[in-house]
Formats: C-alpha cells, structure tokens, sequence
C-alpha cells in the first residue's frame, strides 16, 4: 500500500509528488522570475493574503538536518524536534536562499518562543541570516473581544504584506486570491471523500502528497491538478484493511503513513496540519476580507495545541466518525507536550464508542529513530485484522 | 547515592533566620483555615493561575488560592510522588508541567480531605487561567471538571515593541512599555473578567476598592524596593534568598491586604536591623551568587551548601527583585484598570522574554555584586524557556560566569543533591574562583 503504483503511474499525481518531493522547485522559479516568497512557520498564516499581495507562500518544514549547530546553541532542550530542525535551517542560512520574508503564527507555544528568539537574534546578533519576519498573535479563545482583536491582527499582518510586497492589496486582490484558494481547498476535499468511502480509492499516504503539494506550488494549478486527479482516482483499485485515524503531531513527509499502511491499514483522516485539518474551512466571502480571514483560521476544527480537553474530545470524536475510521493512532513526538493532556480523556470517550486507541508517545525524529515503532504498529493492526 | 529523595530519611531542612518568614507562614495557615470556614458556609471560592491579575478577586473580597503557591505547599509537604503516581494511573504522563499540574493531581486523590495539605483543597467554585502557554487550559480545565468549578480562561498577546530597561519605565511610564493596543485589550479583558465574577458571584465590582488594593501593594512592594536596595547594598549580606523567597512569596500571594504591606515593612525593618548590628548571614562570605528560574521548593537547604566550604552565598533570585522592579504602578487613580492591565500583561515578557530579563538580570548582578549565576532551567516547562542563551551572554559577556542545569522546582523526583552540588561547587572552583574573580 502506500503510495501505490496505481498512483506513481499517474501523471497527474505524479506532478504533485515531484513538488511535494522538490518543495523548493516552485519558490526558487517564482523568485527568478522576480517574486518574493514568504515563509510560513506555523499553520495559521493566512495564504490567501500572501497570494493577494503578489507573492508566493512556501511553508517551513524540518526536513532531514544533518547538524543542529544553531539549534544548539540557542534552544533549550525542550525544544521539539521538528522545530529544532526548522529553526536551524531559518538561523544557519539555508532558508535565506529560498525565501525573501518569514510569517510566524501563534499556532503553538513553542512558535512564540522562535519568534521572540528570532527577534532578539536580529537585534543583538544582526549578522545572523535571519530575515525579515511578522508574528501574527492570532488568539483563538472564542468570544467577541478575541474575535475583535484578532481583526486587528490581522489588519496588522495586511499592512506588512503590502510593505514587504511594496504594493496595496485590493479587494479585488484578495477576493481572487481567496477564490483560487477556496477552489483547491474544495478540489481537496472531493478527492478526500475518495479516501473516507466505504471502500477507500485513495491512502493516506497518497492523500498527504495531495495535500501536502498545495504547499510549494501555484495554488491554481494544484487545484486542477486534484480535480483532474479525482477524475483519474475515482477508478484506482479500492483497498481493504483496518481503518485508522491519526491524531498527534504533525507528519511532514508520508514516512510514518508508508510504515501504518505497509502492514495492512488505511490512514483515512488526521487532524494535524499536513493533512485534511488544512482543508477544513473556507474563506467566507460574503464576509469583508478581514473578517473572512478571522473566520477561517480562528473558527477552524480545533487545534491539539490551541483548545481545551473537551473540544479536543468532541472533535476526534466527531472526525473519526466522519472519516469511519475504527480505531485512532496516537502519535506524539518528545516534547510536543500539550496533547499528551487531552489523550486520557479522548481515548476513554473513543473507548466508549467501540473505537480502539493505541499511543505512541515521546516519539523520536524523524520517524526512522523508533526502532520500537514497527514491531507496535504491527501488533495493533494485526489486532485490528483480528 | 539514592537519586530519589523520597527514599530518604529525611532530607536536611534549611535553616531559615528570619521571624517575618516564620510569621507569614504561621499566618498563611491561619489565613488557609480562615478561607476554608469562608468556603464551607458556601461562598464562592477561586483558584487561580499565578498570572491572573487576582487583584480584582480581592477587591470584590472573593476568597481564592494560586496555583503556584499550593503546588509549593504540596512540594513543601512532599506529596508529589503521591500525586504524580495518580496522574500515571489515569493515564496521564507524570513527568509532565510538575508544577502546573501538582494541583490537578492532588483532585485525583480521593483521599485529600484526609491526608493532603492542610486538609486539602476545598473544592473552588472558579477556576481562571491565562492561556500562556498550550498545556495551561488543559490542565485547568481538567483540574476545574474534577471540582466542579467553572473555568474561566484570559489570553495573552504578544509584544511587538520592546524598550529597554522595562524597570525603569514600569512605575510610572507604563503606557511606553506596551503597544498601545496591547493594553487596550488587557483592559477589555479586564472588564469581561470583571463581568463574570460578577454574574458567577452576585458581588459588585467597586472600582474605588481596587484603587485601595492598588495602593496597597504599591505601598508592600516599596518596601520590597528598600529591602532590596539595602540587601545590595550591603556586604556580607544581612539574609540569603532562602530567608527571603518565601517570606516575600508567602505575602505576594496576599498582596493588596493591609496584612501583605504591614509583612514587607516588618521584613525590611527586620533586615535593617541586622545590617544596623552588622549581622550578616554568612560572615565568612566571599562569593555572592544569583539564583535563575523558580525556586528550588522541595530542597532550599541546597542553597546553603556552599557557604561554609566556598563563603558562597545565594543572595539574590527573582522573587524579592521581581516585588521591587515589576509591581508597583503609580498614579492608579487616574485609570485603575490600565494600571492593573499594565502589570498583569508584562510579568511575562519581564521574567520570560529576551531580551527584557536578560537586561533586567545583568542590571540586578551589578547592583548586588554578583560573583556567579546559577540558573535552573526546568525540563518540561515551555513557558520558562525565556532564551537561556541570551541570558547567559548577557551577563558572561559582562564578566559574570553563569552555570545553567536542569531540573524540576516541585518534582523531587528527578533530584539528585549530591550530582547537583558537585555541579555547583564545580563552578564555584572552575569559573569563579580559578575564572580570575577572586
Ligand atoms: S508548560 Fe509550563 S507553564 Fe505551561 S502548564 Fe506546563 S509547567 Fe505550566
């Protein structure tokens, strides 16, 4: 299973992968052609702003580091690994070659932490190769004051944007830039329901290089792309297997997916940020822009780092019955803590409705470091066969 | 060497000098049991998270607890490998947010109203958070469904400016620290905080009572200003940091009381009065260190380790300095609410932000002639990560060595005294005395 040769036969799936693979291809031709790229560490940072503005959106990811020198010296240990690994390549130099500015969304603690580290690098250390960055201090507790000043955040964020891009973002803009974003959020879905059928079509592997492509590339064409690729998935083998919701840290690259699904399963939903948790809510355009944008990124499913215990509960519970999944994977990377406190109580509702759990926690990076992985993963899905 | 405490006889307590810190802990008790009565007659009771700006529960007299300074009593009473295990058989990981989640655990504990501190916790009916870091809300959410309070939550904003020198500008120039929407939020905030303790308790918000409790702890934290000053000043120190964290926490936690000011007078009068005897409490010193990050509250003999071997003395950590640079807000009448939004706000960014607390301590080491820094920096706490690299430039690039380690303020556990010491007087050896100081 996997990424099956159904799907690395397609040509269409195929131009996905090459950009989820070379995630640096699109960016570095948008820059020689004269455009600016924006750098976004953190799920929140609204695209469709940066597409208004004329520039091109290119999300910051660990990757494989060899050295961690910088990460060293200036991180505490606490620092999680995947961070560790983003923070080196924005501080030795690396991302400086890909990327004109950084956005930073209060997505998790930690990224506050980057941000303030990043901050006081430029000021004390300016020789550093730290680019120009914004923070953008969305606050996701919902009532109306939060609401309020997150408008005002994100009029903030407008403004930089248009001082970065060196131009004014219109309506006009954004409410194309919205719309080209809301097509390929909507193409993803389609294709999605194709890995939640009863006989899923597509894996979970498959469905982050889908998803995960959206990242590095022009987002109207990978709109097209997936629709022209739901047309050619529709007819992809169905696949059997026990069906398995993944919840936890985010999953840059499809490592841990090949490993789920090459001992029998299906990865049909997860709610971290590489995944569907991407396409789970549109920009309203019947709302100004500014309050589309609060819309979106603060009313979107829950965050396992930014909600409560019993939201988290409610929504695994409710997207693991959206997706039919049978039973739920736990998969927590060391010292991405805040999760850890809402899994007790979500495994004993999903306990509950019948749906088997099973936790893998203080994960090292990447997933090839757990040599315990394989062995655990096979026990529970051979008692999922069972 | 045993590495768990709790295996031990009993450990070596530290031996405090000071009668204020016997009289604020005599009197926390008495207050303790007073808030019980309070609490068993049914009036509404409050637990708070350290960050939450309380003063507005002591102007409307509701009665309340803070997180942090439970957490110390239970560490102070060694409950937590009691309370750790309980977190572990609920499934929940026990080597997580110690201290955040110390009180959490104790809710799991059927037995507290028989064997927990003091009796236990009674059951609050309010419990209020600031969502300053991902785990805070959950916990706090978890804690307030096994009492059955109701939660109540405050954000954080992050600062976009940062002046130097925030302890100059606190007192009086507060409207400089912040951006000015910063604060007009934290007032909103203020005001939708004011709004639900009145509708949850039925007691009215007056805002001359506030104006009183601000003055109040302007009044306590001037005298925290003076001790501080004098303890500086003064060579060989008159006390060490385990005379005066908790005689000065012990009354934080109480601030805006007539109690809390008339404490800190009676602290600095005290200490005046030893350095007018030319009483210092440890004649024979010679090195004067800092202490970094929370106390150390399951082991405070530790400190006292390296006197009489190295006349090296902790003189200084955040808790009296914080009292005398951060709290007090002058010109309350003229807008209580900003002036109270302008403290709550910045604890955070002073303790916890670069380069903010590095400058703060570099300024605080050469005013108290500080030799060497010590520095804990706990292993699972996000929030105290506060950019340890800049902390320790700042101030070795001054001149002044700083050791950094790991460890847990609360979780006993994980303690090793002896590595801990060898860590110390290792640098105490290597970095102080041989680095060309002295
Ligand atoms: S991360 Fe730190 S501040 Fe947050 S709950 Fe845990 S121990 Fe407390």
């Amino acid at each position: 299973m996997s990424i099956r040769v159904c799907a690395r036969d397609n040509k269409t799936f195929r131009r996905l992968l090459e950009y989820y693979s070379d995630r640096e291809k699109a960016a570095r031709l948008f820059r020689k052609n004269g455009g600016k790229v924006v750098g976004e560490l953190g799920c929140d940072v609204p695209d469709e702003l940066i597409i208004a503005a004329g520039m091109f959106p290119y999300r910051i990811y660990a990757g494989e580091c060899s050295h961690l020198i910088e990460a060293d010296r200036y991180l505490e240990y606490s620092f999680d690994p995947v961070v560790r690994m983003q923070f080196e390549k924005l501080t030795d130099g690396t991302l400086n070659n890909e990327i004109d500015y950084l956005a930073i969304s209060n997505s998790t603690d930690t990224l506050i932490r980057i941000y303030l580290y990043l901050k006081e690098i430029k000021r004390s250390e300016p020789e550093k190769p730290v680019p120009d960055l914004e923070f953008i201090d969305w606050l996701f507790t919902r009532r109306l004051i939060h609401q309020t000043r997150n408008e005002f955040t994100v009029r903030l964020f407008w403004e930089k944007l248009e001082e970065w891009s060196g131009r004014k973002i219109t309506y006009k803009d954004f409410a194309e830039a919205a719309s080209i974003c809301n097509e390929d959020r909507v193409a993803i879905r389609e294709i999605m329901k194709l890995r939640r059928a009863y006989k899923p079509r597509v894996t979970g592997s498959e469905a982050l290089v889908i998803i995960g492509s959206a990242f590095y590339m022009d987002r109207r064409e990978h709109a097209a792309l997936t629709r022209q690729l739901y047309e050619d998935a529709k007819k992809w083998p169905e696949i059997n297997g026990p069906r398995i919701f993944l919840t936890g840290s985010a999953q840059e690259n499809t490592e841990l997916y090949e490993l789920i699904e090459n001992e029998g399963a299906v990865i049909v939903g997860e709610d971290h940020d590489w995944g569907e948790r991407f396409v789970n809510r549109d920009c309203n355009l019947g709302y100004s822009p500014v309050r589309a944008v609060v819309d979106q990124y603060m009313m979107r499913e829950f965050s396992s780092k930014k909600a409560f215990v019993s939201q988290r509960v409610e929504a695994l519970d409710r997207e693991v019955e959206a997706c039919g999944a049978e039973a739920v994977m736990f998969y927590m990377n060391a010292f991405e803590e805040a999760a850890s406190w809402d899994m007790p109580s979500q495994r004993k509702s999903l306990a509950a409705r019948g749906i088997k759990t099973r936790a893998f926690t203080k994960m090292s990076y990447p997933v090839s470091k757990n040599s315990a992985l394989e062995p655990g993963l096979k026990t529970f899905i051979e008692s999922l066969k069972g | 060497m045993n590495n768990d405490n709790k295996n031990n006889a009993e450990p070596v307590r530290a031996q405090k000098s000071l009668k204020a810190t016997a009289v604020a802990g005599a009197y926390q008790k008495e207050w303790f049991a007073g808030l019980k009565a309070r609490v068993e007659k049914g009036e509404d009771f409050g637990y708070l998270n350290a960050d939450v700006p309380m003063e507005i529960l002591r102007a409307m007299d509701i009665p309340f607890v803070v997180n942090q300074w439970w957490a110390a009593i239970c560490a102070a009473k060694r409950m937590a490998p009691k309370y750790y295990g309980l977190l572990n058989e609920q499934g929940y990981r026990d080597d997580l947010c110690s201290y955040c989640a110390t009180a959490f655990a104790e809710s799991l504990d059927p037995d507290d109203k028989v064997s927990g501190p003091w009796g236990g916790l009674p059951d609050p009916t309010i419990a209020i958070t600031r969502l300053t870091c991902d785990c805070q809300s959950k916990i706090f959410e978890l804690f307030a469904k096994n009492h059955g309070s109701e939660l109540y939550v405050m954000e954080n904003t992050q600062p976009r400016r940062v002046p130097p020198n925030w302890w100059e500008l606190a007192p009086d120039r507060w409207e400089e620290l912040y951006d000015p929407d910063r604060l007009d939020f934290a007032v909103e905030e203020l005001k939708a905080l004011i709004s639900f303790l009145e509708a949850k308790t039925g007691k009215m918000f007056d805002i001359n009572k506030l104006i009183e409790v601000m003055n109040l702890i302007n009044e306590q934290e001037s005298w925290y200003k003076k001790t501080r000053d004098l303890i500086a000043e003064t060579q060989p120190a008159p006390v060490t940091v385990v005379d005066t964290i908790n005689a000065v926490m012990q009354a934080q936690w109480q601030r805006g009381t007539r109690w809390a000011a008339d404490h800190a007078k009676s602290l600095y009068e005290e200490i005046k009065a030893f350095v007018d005897q030319k009483r210092s409490s440890v004649p024979n010193e010679r090195l004067r260190l800092m202490w970094l990050g929370r106390g150390l509250w399951h082991d405070f003999a530790f400190y006292q380790n390296f006197e009489e071997k190295y006349g090296a003395v902790f003189m200084w950590s955040m808790y009296l300095a914080m009292g005398a640079d951060a709290y007090i807000r002058n010109n309350v009448e003229a807008d209580p609410l900003r002036a109270l939004a302008a403290r709550y706000i910045g604890m955070e960014d002073f303790l916890h932000m670069p380069p903010w607390n590095a400058n703060w301590f570099l300024h605080e080491a050469k005013h108290n002639r500080i030799d060497g820094v010590v520095y804990m920096v706990p292993e699972n706490c996000m929030q105290a990560l506060e950019g340890s690299y800049f902390v320790k430039k700042t101030l070795e690039d001054a001149g002044i060595p700083v050791l950094i380690f790991k460890a847990d303020p609360v979780d006993a556990r994980k303690w090793n005294r002896e590595t801990m010491t060898g860590l110390v007087e290792d640098f105490i050896e290597t970095r102080i005395i041989m680095g060309g100081k002295k």
